[in-house]
């Protein structure tokens, strides 16, 4: 055989997996009690359940919110559109709240694509990289004069998200086994991250606490950030206010140390 | 221990020690093993790791001899299942059982896939790392499945190329698994264990057997699954894995999702006759039961192999 032969022949067993081509058929040898399309229907349902499977465990309130129907309608047009290209099973369902966003009937309801992205982030958080945390005590030893320059930086863990809808709420309904509120268009931000106990952990922030944090990933020391929070607060008291983000922040665990 | 386990330990046992006179009548000291018989990779009886016994590992430190862990499970950056692995990691041997290597695949290799395979090793510094002699995608698709190769020499001569290639970049030799398979293609031509065992010798891989897939394989293809174990090259194997399956009748699908079935325990038996003290794992990977239930098996295959092939002490 030439080395085309295995070339073509993975490119035929792909095609049937994938596409639900025929051209592999001709590849494979008919013998026994069984016949060589059951052969290969065996492969095909292991395809099937298994990219199934990686979506039901990823996506477990996403499941309950959508019902066994379209849940599984959204499973099939998910494997047909995005095929996996990724090495393992863990990115699979990475485009999902793409899919979601751009195909019916899900596009009517924005808040499951919003969902999905959710559960995706939780999975960002629980894997990310680990690092050294900041500390109060870290905090106090810094010198009274380096505090104006000082830089931060978060957590490898941390993620901002915004949704357009009730989003979280609904998907802390679910997993409380509660009926979610209907869905409702709110703006609303949202901070997760992996906390000091190694769990995933979320809570919603302020417009002035997501500029800041988006200060702080652009690289803006202290006093800039200071400087912000005097466009929000009497000068009295932004020296309180920024130190009991900054506190808050430690104690979350989403300040790395420096 | 089912009934059945137990009527083989005894028979085996019965067997023992009518070999056991013989020998002593011949002037023999012993027919258990003397440690030199056991080879120096010998691990023991393991299990392949998984999160939902990683609390009891670390509370009970169970007493088993090591664990296997899925590779992909841990080439993550951070958090907690990779800080549970790295406790476990303090109080067991370890090796390393990948799933993606797609060692067959006519796709270039991954090497951003072997990168992070690296660190996961000098992580871990697992007694040998493994994956199967198959592949799982192609065309830039992956199937997430065990995908059999063609036997002929095409696919003998891109495997094997590929394999040096990635032994080379890991710095060690690799062990290769054979797979459970449900098809046979017309352009094999040659058998499962010819292909694997000229696959090892001219590569210079190891082989990890799993006896579970030889005997689905062989109910699947209608052939003798002693033939197999045989036909294997003696020197070259380092591994067992012991699994269950589903049996439909007509055919065997590999589930790895039930306690290993009594006929493969009868082949490992043969096996263990055939190869020696091998270091032997369960692998469960669906309907995860409590440790204890794994734990047990492990305990019977242990106690298989005490039987077939003498006490270690």
């Amino acid at each position: 055989m030439s080395e085309l032969s295995l070339h073509t022949l993975q490119q035929q067993m792909i095609n049937y997996l994938i596409d639900d081509e025929l051209t592999i058929t001709h590849q494979v040898e008919e013998h026994g009690g069984i016949s060589r399309d059951a052969r290969l229907h065996i492969y095909k349902n292991a395809y099937q359940m298994r990219l199934k499977e990686t979506i039901d465990n990823d996506h477990e309130q996403l499941g309950i919110y959508l019902g066994d129907d379209l849940f599984d309608q959204m499973v099939d047009g998910y494997i047909k559109a995005y095929p996996s290209n990724n090495t393992s099973l863990r990115n699979f369902a990475d485009a999902l709240p793409e899919f979601l966003a751009n195909h019916a009937p899900f596009n009517g309801y924005p808040l499951i694509s919003e969902l999905a992205h959710f559960e995706r982030l939780l999975m960002v958080a629980f894997d990310a990289a680990d690092t050294e945390r900041f500390t109060r005590e870290l905090l106090i030893e810094i010198p009274h004069e380096q505090w104006p320059t000082l830089v931060f930086r978060f957590h490898p863990s941390l993620q901002i998200c915004h949704f357009n809808f009730n989003t979280v709420e609904t998907w802390q309904a679910l997993k409380q086994e509660k009926a979610p509120q209907p869905a409702t268009k709110i703006a609303n931000t949202w901070l997760l991250w992996r906390n000091k106990q190694r769990l995933t952990q979320f809570r919603s922030i302020s417009q002035v606490e997501f500029s800041l944090l988006e200060m702080i990933l652009k690289g803006s020391d202290f006093s800039s950030l200071c400087d912000y929070l005097l466009t929000q607060n009497l000068e009295e008291d932004v020296s309180q206010v920024a130190l009991n983000y900054l506190l808050a922040w430690i104690d979350d665990g989403i300040l790395a140390n420096r | 221990m089912s009934l059945f386990q137990r009527k083989l330990v005894t028979m085996l046992e019965a067997q023992l020690a009518n070999k056991q006179t013989a020998s002593n009548m011949e002037g023999e000291h012993s027919l258990s093993f003397s440690k030199a018989c056991v080879p120096d990779h010998f691990l023991g009886f393991g299990l392949g790791l998984r999160t939902e016994h990683f609390q009891d590992v670390i509370d009970n430190k169970p007493a088993i001899d090591w664990f296997e862990v899925v590779s992909e499970n841990f080439m993550v950056d951070g958090g907690k299942p990779k800080h549970y692995l790295h406790s476990i990691r303090e109080h067991y041997p370890m090796v390393m059982h990948g799933v993606s290597l797609s060692i067959g695949s006519t796709d270039p290799i991954n090497f951003d896939y072997l990168r992070k395979l690296k660190v996961l090793t000098n992580e871990l510094q697992p007694e040998w790392i493994s994956d199967h002699l198959c592949w799982t995608g192609a065309h830039e698709k992956n199937s997430h499945d065990l995908l059999p190769l063609p036997y002929n020499d095409e696919a003998l001569t891109h495997v094997c190329q590929r394999i040096e290639q990635v032994q080379e970049f890991l710095g060690r030799p690799i062990l290769l698994e054979n797979v459970s398979s449900y098809l046979t293609y017309k352009s094999s031509e040659m058998t499962e264990w010819q292909f694997f065992n000229e696959v090892a010798r001219r590569s210079g891989c190891e082989i990890l057997l799993d006896i579970n897939n030889i005997y689905v394989s062989a109910r699947n293809h209608d052939f003798n699954a002693e033939d197999y174990l045989n036909g294997i090259t003696k020197e070259k194997v380092k591994q067992f894995h012991l699994a269950g399956h589903s049996d439909y009748g007509d055919y065997v699908i590999d589930t790895h999702d039930h306690p290993v079935a009594d006929p493969v325990w009868l082949l490992y038996q043969k096996a263990l006759q055939r190869f020696g003290w091998i270091s032997t794992m369960i692998e469960r990977d669906d309907n995860i039961p409590p440790l204890a239930e794994l734990l047990a098996e492990v305990d019977t295959a242990r106690a298989i192999a005490t039987k077939t092939l003498g006490s270690l002490t």
